[in-house]
């Protein structure tokens, strides 16, 4: 599934240009370090909005981020997202619940 | 002998790396500073609560000035099964690109294209006192890594070694270690 079919579930609210990247797995992680060990293509969900954050998810190329719990990122994370050519969602309920839905939503 | 062992060499250098990484330590990041000669330096620690003692060594005198979570890794060729030790890495930092002259924006400026990202590979010896720097076989092989499966064709990752960064004090890169968690301890 791509990030802009995702979105068009209705389920996200979305920060920036969600672009059109392939997903090809998704990834749970509030740790810097822990996610330069994931592979590129990973739906990243997290509850972490800096910007140390995007320059891991860019290191490791992710297809999006997802931010839970209905964080949402300030500006300059923003700009540093739109730079990477990497989408910004949000989502209002907690980690697991997303989880779920996403299993729902048919991502694998 | 000698004849098959250089061609057993020749084979491993043809191999068209599929790196991996191998060897993953968590642990922390330690930063200390001699207030002395105002040196830094770095090591990492495996211990579950990192070291805050400050102590002489030689000439210098080491405090603790902070430290995150962190992790540490090897890579390792699915091919050949060739590793490449990256001991020296501290931790990876993304560039911002706050200063011209620094050898790190040079890097990124020698590319074309605005979807070059260049990182920084930060070894222990911060300040470079003992003219020791990641190798270059682990540079190469942490570009080889970091560039594969990107679906942007135009995207690129170079990674460097942080003795080509102009000043430790001034650079403002996003260092890709857990800052603050465990201030707690």
């Amino acid at each position: 599934m791509k990030v802009s079919e995702l979105v068009k579930q209705g389920v996200f609210k979305t920060f920036n240009e969600p672009g059109d990247k392939e997903i090809k797995g998704v990834y749970i992680s509030d740790m810097v370090s822990d996610i330069i060990g994931i592979g590129p293509g990973n739906l990243l969900v997290t509850l972490q909005t800096h910007k140390n954050l995007i320059a891991a998810a860019n290191l490791v190329d992710v297809a999006a981020i997802v931010f839970t719990r209905g964080k949402t990122p300030t500006d300059d994370v923003v700009a540093l997202a739109n730079k990477a050519g990497i989408g910004l969602l949000g989502f209002e309920g907690d980690t697991w619940t997303l989880a779920k839905k996403l299993y729902e939503l048919g991502v694998r | 002998m000698k004849q098959k062992f250089m061609s057993a060499k020749k084979s491993e250098s043809n191999c068209r790396h599929r790196w991996v990484m191998t060897n993953v330590r968590n642990g922390y990041l330690v930063v200390e500073g001699c207030f002395h000669c105002r040196q830094r330096t770095s090591f990492f620690s495996e211990e579950p609560v990192p070291p805050q003692d400050d102590y002489r060594e030689g000439d210098h005198f080491w405090s603790y000035l902070g430290s995150s979570q962190a992790s540490k890794f090897d890579l390792k060729c699915e091919e050949c099964s060739e590793e490449v030790p990256l001991k020296n890495v501290m931790a990876l930092m993304l560039c911002m690109r706050c200063d011209p002259e620094c050898g790190v924006y040079k890097a990124g400026s020698a590319e074309k294209g605005s979807k070059t990202w260049v990182y920084v590979a930060l070894c222990a010896d911060t300040s470079h006192a003992k003219r020791r720097c990641v190798t270059k076989p682990g540079i190469k092989a942490l570009n080889e890594y970091f560039n594969r499966g990107i679906q942007d064709r135009q995207k690129k990752i170079i990674v460097v070694s942080c003795d080509s960064r102009k000043s430790v004090d001034t650079c403002e890169g996003l260092v890709l270690a857990d800052v603050g968690l465990t201030e707690i301890y």
